[in-house]
């Protein structure tokens, strides 16, 4: 064997067992591409096929071409509500929940005795399904009897029709889904402020900076790809609002049309009417708004970025 | 199974086998069946020219009353028979005697409560006052909401809790459903149908009656509606002969008539309505003439492959009425176009 062929045979056995895992990879990762494949991928491409149809799911689709998103821009009046409800439902469940779980986070990380118990609490309605999650809140709601408003009775405020009236409806929706986010996203910002190094914070005690001053000016700023993750996150979640309202206010977002979001009109276009083309073409639309207002946001956050890095250098 | 308001949807897909190929073939059964069913009901299921699916019982509404509640007021219990209606003020001012308040003016008995869906009830009360809800009742292209006589059936449904205060609103009926209001004695007459009889008729303490609905200013007679359930089979299905026997089965008189044995439902035959099996399962109700003329006095509900569609406008236009902040009056302009909109172009 020349020196050569010994070189070539190093390669080949070093080679050999190199493609063996390669090939073990594959397999490894082959179920999980096949459910992508199947219960993603062909789902995706089939709802954007069926969009340009007309179908009811018994009869042949029949191609319509953009018939179905032109009638949901130019004629279907409920189009422009639903979306008004969802951007509101929308504002007024991510605002609120940032907020409080940033502040939540901020009490969960300070080294108390017994702080594991508070941070399990706080966490424990990730663990509860959102339809019994809703149905708990009706009895919250319930005008005559509820909680909140046996609460409200001890200050003086008279019983507030909370999921009967539309002017409430929206509000009494937007406080379960805050209710229902605000452990996650707090989960989420609390790993991030473990991560902030102790010795800023010295830092600036030493410089006698307080508590509050401290949680703005150190805290918030070094968390912020996290807090723009959470953000990101809730947007998509209450942009697909639909199990919460399904069972809060009914199969019509009702009452009138406070609470018809844009996930309650998918659904009653596809299941009660049967035009599954017409609820493809309204799901995409719903996707190219979120993917629209998700790639300006993380845009937004290089750009801060990058600005923050020139400033520090 | 079949619903009157959704199998029109479905046959028109072509789901529904259209039985009278069957019938064709089974020309002793066609017979029997026609003489004993209620025409009024076999051609709920007439679409198209089409039969597709044979009524198997009759869920029309009418009054549920609480006898004791009626006696101890010294009210006079409403009438048993169709033939024998009331009217739309005999029904308001028992209810209104029979509305009692605590101390506190908290409602401790209402007058009326609605187990059925409200927008429904609601119109049920403006078919009472004369007018159908469609005309012609098979695939209309208009609901009679612009009527005047509709609409003032409507508004007093609505007034019942708004105005008058004989029944609860939907935020007092939150905590305690309306069905459980009249079970446990909290309300004296109740809206609903048969389906509701099973836990009435459970209920400890409960003495009751059934009783017709009341009758408006402009109305004829009293009326129900047909509500009612039927059985069909897939026109796909590879074992449509069994199927087929099966539904001869379930709606003709053998089956009818164990149906009324068990007293689940009111079987849509004729023969088994009158059996004695049907009146001993129902040995608590003195007014059988509800039930078993139920079918006879019952007027349709539209039938059109539209419903799914006309059902989210009612709920989203009626809703303020019966909340009272609008007046019923809104529909005809506010509703109508809507609705006709929809059933020109399903």
């Amino acid at each position: 064997m020349t020196p050569i062929d010994a070189a070539a045979a190093a390669v080949a056995r070093r080679r050999g067992p190199s493609r063996r895992r390669a090939r073990a990879g594959r397999i490894f990762v082959a179920p999980n591409l096949t459910a992508v494949a199947v219960f993603m991928l062909f789902p995706l491409g089939f709802s954007l096929y069926m969009s340009f149809h007309d179908w009811d799911m018994f009869s042949p689709a029949k191609f319509v071409g953009l018939a179905n998103y032109r009638s949901l821009f130019a004629e279907d009046p409920l189009f422009d509500i639903a979306l008004r409800n969802t951007v509101v439902y929308t504002v007024g469940t991510v605002v609120p929940t940032v907020l409080i779980s940033l502040a939540v986070a901020g009490v969960l990380n300070r080294k108390i005795k017994g702080i594991a118990i508070f941070r399990t609490i706080i966490f424990l309605p990730l663990a509860v399904s959102s339809v019994v999650m809703a149905v708990v809140w009706q009895f919250v709601f319930n005008t005559n009897n509820g909680l909140l408003n046996i609460i409200l009775g001890w200050i003086g405020i008279d019983p507030i029709p909370w999921l009967v009236d539309p002017k409430y409806a929206m509000a009494s929706l937007c406080i379960v889904s805050v209710w229902r986010s605000v452990p996650f996203a707090t989960v989420i910002l609390l790993a991030a402020m473990q991560g902030v190094p102790e010795n800023l914070y010295e830092a600036a005690r030493l410089d006698g900076a307080g508590e509050l001053r401290q949680f703005v000016s150190i805290t918030v700023p070094l968390i912020r790809s996290a807090v723009s993750f959470v953000v990101v996150i809730s947007i998509i979640h209450a942009f697909q609002a639909f199990d919460l309202v399904y069972v809060l206010t009914g199969r019509n977002g009702g009452p009138e049309t406070a609470t018809y979001v844009l996930g309650i009109m998918l659904f009653q276009h596809a299941f009660a009417f049967l035009e599954f083309g017409y609820a493809s073409a309204l799901a995409w639309v719903m996707f190219a708004i979120l993917l629209v207002l998700t790639v300006v946001q993380l845009r937004l956050g290089r750009r801060r970025a990058a600005q923050e890095e020139r400033s520090w250098a | 199974m079949a619903w009157e308001f959704t199998y029109a949807g479905l046959a028109e897909r072509g789901v529904l086998l259209d039985l009278n190929t069957m019938l064709a073939h089974d020309k002793t059964f066609a017979a029997e069946l026609r003489a004993d069913s209620v025409a009024s009901m076999y051609e709920t299921f007439t679409y198209n020219g089409g039969q597709y699916a044979f009524p198997e019982q009759w869920s029309g509404t009418f009054l549920y009353y609480n006898k004791k509640s009626f006696a101890e007021a010294g009210v006079r219990p409403p009438p048993g028979r169709w033939d024998q209606p009331w009217s739309f003020g005999e029904f308001l001012d028992a209810a209104r005697v029979l509305t009692k308040r605590d101390r506190s003016s908290r409602v401790s008995q209402w007058g009326f409560v609605d187990t059925w869906a409200p927008y429904y009830s609601a119109l049920m009360f403006g078919m009472n006052n004369g007018v159908p809800w469609s005309e012609p009742r098979m695939n209309p292209t208009h609901l009679n909401f612009d009527d005047a006589a509709f609409i003032e059936g409507i508004q007093f449904y609505a007034d019942l809790n708004n105005k008058y205060r004989v029944a609860p609103t939907a935020s007092e009926s939150q905590s305690m459903s309306q069905t459980d209001l009249f079970t446990s004695g909290h309300a004296a007459m109740a809206l609903g149908g048969h389906w509701r009889y099973q836990t009435l008729e459970r209920a400890p303490d409960l003495d009751f009656d059934i009783a017709v609905l009341p009758t408006g200013p402009k109305g004829h007679a009293a009326r129900s509606n047909i509500g009612t359930t039927g059985l069909a089979i897939a026109s796909s299905s590879p074992r449509k002969k069994q199927a087929w026997e099966f539904v001869k089965f379930a709606t003709g008189p053998m089956g009818q008539a164990v149906i009324a044995e068990t007293g689940l439902f009111v079987p849509a035959l004729r023969s088994a309505v009158r059996s004695s099996g049907f009146a001993k399962a129902h040995s608590r109700i003195g007014n059988m003439a509800v039930l078993t003329g139920g079918p006879a006095h019952a007027e349709g509900l539209p039938v059109t492959p539209a419903w799914p569609k006309i059902v989210a406008l009612m709920d989203r236009n009626i809703g303020p009425v019966l909340r009272g902040s609008r007046p019923a009056a809104s529909l005809t302009d506010g509703l109508t176009p809507k609705i006709d909109e929809v059933l020109r172009t399903p």
